[in-house]
């Protein structure tokens, strides 16, 4: 099976996966207590405008009726209207999924920069001192609470220092006459660093943690390969062997446990956001558990299952195209 | 299946023993990786702070729900009812305002913040056991039915869990727990509910190996139910792996509860949990800095420690480790 192909058949196959998704958040939500009814219009609605809320929203109707309903309008990509902006549940996702995108890919690229040499350098001087410092660092950054890190960022570097904003992002396209601070779009794309660099770091800690752990040990493996032992054998240079024979193949499991750590890099966003004031998809989901939203607590919980799905397919495809091996298609069990 | 020859009879059934023949199925014996582990001086720092924790756990349990905090009241300052409130946001000893009264300061409340960190320790050790105990015997469960029946049954549980799996950890507990109620009892649920995935994927994939040996096969012959099967055979040797994940998903767990109970969701006040008293810090962080780096710090030892204490296990129990 060609690549293409096999990308075409990886989406398929996670649709059922976002079926069941939307299955288990409508019945979760439509199992929260209380009425949206009453949080919309206080406590004592007439009974006349309760009437109206209800029957605008299909609230009603038989859950069964509903459900089908949701899925009927998911077929055709409308997430109903969000019962507290009064706005469709897909624009106001598209208005903050783009911030927590960047977040995300920021926080990653951080990671990986300083991932995977630090993973390499500690396989390579296995046991001596860099290796320790770098296996303690790990160890710390997986055993720490990403939001705590935020916290003592902003204490240290927006208090104390005031070098950084300690809230908010700034999108690197945003118009320059929108953001403070800024002429030109190199004005901008340096608010965006400001701004970006103690979130991504809080985001990215556990992430960085885990690759290198992860590189460290794959390396360690690749390198006791007999190929290594060869090449060793003939006189090739230890930068030569590292470079052009370990590394590559060393770097089929970390592209596994960047798929895997996304999951948790998801939920860190909710975290990372609020702790500051971040008005991405996480913050979105928090507001819409507060104001028992139903569409919008479903809407977000889809899009976030969607990102990973994404996220996972991303990892699965680039494990294969970087993999010969990998045959496309039949799955192995 | 059925026996052509009595031989292969006996075999398996000292296998079964627990101290089976060969090299291989010793090292997956758990007396034998505890004593690996006893030589490993990283795991012991593992052992030290879990056992620190877990004995400040027992005493704060114990003068809370037996003492009703007598402890608390004569030893120290109240961790819930003290309203007394003489200074507020007091920072630690080290700092000039600071005293030894309150070593690490005080909260928003004027309570002592190191009481409130003891009490909490309570909660976090609890949470990491219990949910880890919800997700292990759920996992367990669906991956041994899964992995030992196979067929549709096998598709069907492994792609319900692959769903679950699709949904970010932080948001799934979010939307069970606005479901359910917003308790610390549902956080541990919640929390246990989300690592069945990975437990049952690990025992499944060690039941698919184990199914296929003779002790098995003589036990299905022998006519021992599927139920006794699963659980005296199946379910036994499938265990190391899974003692590794479970030390390690403890440390998760009460990291995930913490973030949970930072947002809001899991401990309510006046009950200290280190989550709880992190977002307390959050909106004083102007007027004491020092209050939101204490409850981080604790969370951040203890996780530490399943961790280190994990990855000796995991080292234990590696064959390869040993050459």
């Amino acid at each position: 099976m060609s690549l293409a192909r096999y990308v075409v058949s990886r989406i398929l196959q996670s649709i059922p996966v976002l079926l069941g998704v939307a299955t288990i958040t409508f019945f979760l939500t439509h199992s929260i207590p209380g009425n949206p009814v009453k949080i919309m219009l206080g406590p004592s609605p007439s009974a006349a405008q309760a009437h109206a809320i209800e029957a605008k929203y299909g609230l009603n109707q038989p859950v069964y009726v509903q459900y089908g309903k949701y899925l009927w309008n998911l077929a055709h990509l409308d997430m109903g209207q969000s019962i507290h902006y009064q706005t469709s549940v897909t624009t106001k996702i598209a208005q903050r999924l783009p911030v927590t995108l960047v977040l995300l890919v920021s926080a990653f690229a951080l990671a990986l920069v300083v991932a995977i040499p630090l993973g390499v350098l500690s396989a390579q001087r296995r046991n001596r001192p860099t290796d320790h410092v770098s296996r303690v660092t790990s160890l710390v950054g997986v055993s720490t609470p990403d939001f705590w890190i935020g916290l003592i960022l902003i204490t240290a570097f927006a208090f104390y220092l005031g070098w950084l904003p300690a809230t908010g992002l700034v999108m690197p396209w945003a118009d320059p006459a929108n953001v403070e601070h800024a002429s030109d779009r190199l004005g901008v794309v340096v608010q965006y660093l400001r701004h970006v660099i103690m979130p991504a770091i809080t985001l990215g800690t556990l992430q960085m943690a885990a690759v290198t752990r992860i590189e460290r040990s794959s390396m360690l493996e690749v390198l006791s390969q007999d190929y290594v032992k060869l090449a060793r054998a003939y006189g090739v240079r230890e930068r030569t062997i590292l470079r052009r024979h370990a590394f590559k193949n060393a770097q089929l499991p970390v592209i596994t446990i960047i798929g895997l750590q996304l999951t948790a890099a998801l939920g860190g966003a909710v975290l990372t956001e609020t702790v500051f004031s971040i008005h991405g998809m996480g913050r979105l989901i928090i507001t819409a558990v507060q104001n028992q939203d139903y569409p919008l607590i479903m809407g977000t919980t889809l899009y976030f299952a969607l990102m990973f799905v994404v996220g996972v397919i991303i990892t699965d495809v680039s494990y294969a195209y970087i993999d010969p091996r990998v045959s496309y298609g039949e799955e192995s069990t | 299946m059925g026996i052509q020859n009595p031989d292969e009879l006996n075999e398996p059934n000292e296998a079964t023993g627990g101290r089976a023949e060969t090299d291989v199925e010793a090292r997956v014996g758990l007396s034998y990786t505890f004593g690996q582990l006893k030589k490993d001086p990283t795991a012991w720092v593992g052992f030290v702070i879990i056992g620190t924790v877990s004995v400040v756990a027992v005493i704060a349990f114990v003068d809370q729900t037996f003492l009703h905090y007598w402890l608390a009241d004569h030893l120290w300052v109240d961790p819930v009812r003290d309203t007394s409130a003489p200074s507020l946001l007091k920072p630690p000893f080290v700092s000039n305002q600071g005293t030894w009264n309150h070593v690490l300061g005080t909260d928003t409340r004027g309570r002592d913040v190191l009481v409130r960190l003891f009490y909490g320790a309570r909660i976090a050790i609890e949470v990491g056991f219990l949910s880890t105990v919800v997700g292990l015997v759920g996992g367990t469960a669906a991956g041994a039915v899964a992995g030992f029946y196979g067929g549709w049954i096998d598709d069907v549980l492994m792609r319900a869990v692959e769903t679950l799996y699709a949904i970010p950890f932080l948001v799934l507990v979010i939307a069970f727990m606005t479901a359910f109620g917003r308790t610390l009892v549902f956080a541990m649920i919640g929390v246990g509910i989300i690592s069945i995935p990975t437990f049952a994927r690990l025992i499944r994939s060690r039941v698919v190996s184990v199914r296929e040996e003779g002790y098995i096969e003589a036990a299905r012959a022998a006519g021992v139910r599927d139920r006794n099967i699963i659980l005296r055979h199946v379910i036994p040797n499938s265990f190391a792996p899974v003692l590794v994940q479970a030390t390690l998903q403890i440390g998760i767990a009460i990291l995930l509860v913490a973030g949970l109970s930072f947002l809001g969701f899991g401990a309510q006040p006046p009950t200290p949990s280190w989550g709880q008293i992190l977002s307390n810090a959050r909106n004083a962080i102007l007027v004491n800095p020092w209050f939101s780096f204490w409850p981080g710090l604790a969370i951040l030892v203890t996780v530490m420690g399943f961790n280190i204490l994990g990855d000796g296990l995991r080292d234990a129990l590696d064959p390869r480790i040993q050459n």
